[in-house]
């Protein structure tokens, strides 16, 4: 998932500042899960902007409709067109790769060019939950955790090193930028260690190849069936007695 | 191997080798650089310049290194991969070797969170050991990290570091083996008080064999006041400072506790020639150079070879 946080709320009233009509977006992927951008926080910033004087649009997307993916965004956001085209300004509260997918929906599929504005900082791909959540993947595109205990290093490690720890690793195995954190190497050797591996440890692990982050990356893939995994989803959800 | 420093002839020899570091100014006084390089001159086979130390910003360690140079001693450049990626750490490597450096010590930096520039971005996109394997490969293969071969190759003695205080211990060990096995010649470990834990580490790495593949430099810090023991105690990660010796700074009159200190550097540098596999000192008298002639005679090491 992203892991995010909401922006001061002065910056976001600094960025709305002139705007009258505001049509204010949600998320409900990651956004809903950190509660940045879900329906209650949608809800909460167009009481807030209201508040302001401003005329507010709230756009909640219901749990598990993501922001960032076009076929479920869009047919949320559509319905709202005629909002989205008097509106003076969109607030987004996602991260920005779920703003600017709605702002590609609302620029090429509703013809609404507006400024639109982030309610929220991106704080990298976090794993956890349902409280706790650490940053584990850095999407480099060269995946080295089958060397180091599943442990990402580039990512765990501030320095991101590959071959071991450096020389700062604390007394009671923490790291030397953060005490509240574990040292990533001192996690790694001792899951080596665990899973009889130890001996990884000692390979020479290359200079990395960051050309794979070369950016934007652009993928194209066969569009998913959402029909069929909807249907899926369904049968969990009726299962849970919801 | 392709290097002819002074530090190697020393160490080589068989001789008990001398360093000594050279903190650089946070302006651009090359005079405060001549005057600690006078200092140091015929106390020391080479001086290292720290590159960026706790991430503030400094005068280049090759500058320093260069201005030092013309009065007549030896640099050893300190390079970490904190703020250069690998293009930028191999243009500088040609251009140190090329202005008459012949020793580099490859480090990884210390973090940016710590230094006076907390918002930079550190760069990391080599660690430490695939610095030393790079140096290697220009000087020993004539080529670049990408393969691309050159016609006129680095001359470097290649340096490392090593912390036998810092976690997981069992590790630290392999660690410096992997860094001789990609080809570091010497080693300068970090600042040593509990002498124990030292010994234990290097009884260890002969058992391994590693001594003699590479030149180990024990590193010597003489603390100035019981508030820098403290400092490094407590703020310095990867720091191993004995309670009793704080006790015993504790223990003489306020106005000789930097003699005190001094004398425990000269009393460690003692012992740890008495260890197998030291093949010599390296002394990091931070801000504080002036003192290095002094201990070097006090321990019996001068004149240098």
């Amino acid at each position: 998932m992203m892991g995010q946080e909401k922006k001061p709320i002065e910056e976001v009233l600094d960025s709305l500042d002139g705007k009258k009509k505001i049509a204010v977006i949600g998320c409900g992927g990651c956004s809903t899960v950190f509660h940045t951008g879900g329906i209650e926080e949608v809800n909460e910033m167009a009481e807030i902007l209201t508040k302001q004087g401003k005329k507010v649009t709230p756009i909640g997307l219901p749990f598990a409709v993501f922001a960032c993916y076009k076929p479920f965004s869009s047919m949320f956001v559509e319905k709202f067109k005629k909002d989205l085209k008097e509106c003076d300004a969109v607030l987004m509260m996602s991260c920005g790769d779920g703003l600017q997918t709605i702002r590609e929906i609302l620029d090429e599929e509703l013809g609404v060019e507006k400024p639109i504005y982030p309610a929220t900082n991106a704080l990298g791909v976090s794993g956890g939950g349902p409280a706790k959540f650490i940053e584990k993947c850095q999407a480099c595109g060269d995946c080295v955790v089958g060397k180091t205990a599943g442990i990402c290093p580039l990512t765990e490690c501030p320095k991101g090193l590959l071959n071991g720890p450096c020389g700062g690793t604390r007394q009671d195995g923490k790291c030397e930028v953060d005490p509240e954190k574990d040292c990533a190497w001192n996690l790694i050797y001792n899951r080596l260690k665990n899973i009889g591996e130890l001996d990884k440890i000692n390979n020479f692990v290359e200079s990395h190849d960051w050309s794979k982050v070369t950016r934007p990356r652009v993928f194209e893939r066969e569009p998913l069936d959402i029909h069929k995994h909807l249907g899926r989803t369904k049968e969990v959800i009726e299962s849970l007695g919801i | 191997m392709k290097a002819n420093s002074n530090l190697k002839r020393v160490l080589d020899s068989g001789k008990f080798a001398v360093t000594a570091e050279l903190g650089p100014p946070a302006s651009t006084d090359s005079k405060i650089i001549n005057k600690k390089a006078k200092i140091l001159k015929g106390s020391i086979d080479a001086f290292n310049v720290t590159d960026g130390q706790t991430a503030v910003v400094r005068m280049a360690s090759w500058a320093t290194c260069l201005i030092a140079k013309q009065q007549g001693l030896e640099p050893i450049v300190q390079m970490t991969t904190r703020d250069r990626n690998r293009i930028a750490l191999q243009m500088d490597i040609l251009g140190v070797a090329a202005l008459g450096i012949k020793n580099i010590l490859c480090l990884t930096g210390d973090h940016t969170s710590f230094g006076n520039h907390p918002k930079a971005k550190g760069v990391w996109d080599v660690d430490s050991i695939q610095l030393i394997r790079i140096v290697k490969k220009m000087r020993d293969e004539n080529k670049f990290a990408s393969g691309d071969e050159m016609d006129v190759s680095p001359s470097l003695y290649i340096g490392a570091s090593a912390n036998p205080f810092a976690e997981p211990f069992e590790f630290r060990v392999p660690r410096l083996a992997k860094k001789v096995a990609e080809g570091a010649d010497f080693i300068q470990t970090q600042c040593i008080f509990n002498i124990q834990k030292f010994t234990e580490w290097m009884k260890i790495v002969c058992e391994k064999g590693l001594h003699t593949k590479v030149k180990i430099l024990a590193g010597i810090t003489p603390i100035k006041s019981i508030g820098a023991a403290k400092y490094m105690k407590n703020k310095v990660p990867g720091m191993d400072v004995p309670d009793s010796l704080i006790d015993r700074l504790e223990s003489v009159p306020k106005e000789n506790v930097s003699k005190e200190g001094i004398k425990i550097a000269v009393e460690t540098i003692q012992k740890l020639q008495q260890v197998e596999g030291v093949a010599g000192i390296h002394l990091m008298a931070i801000e504080w150079e002036e003192i290095v002639p002094e201990i070097i005679k006090s321990a019996g090491l001068y004149p240098r070879p």
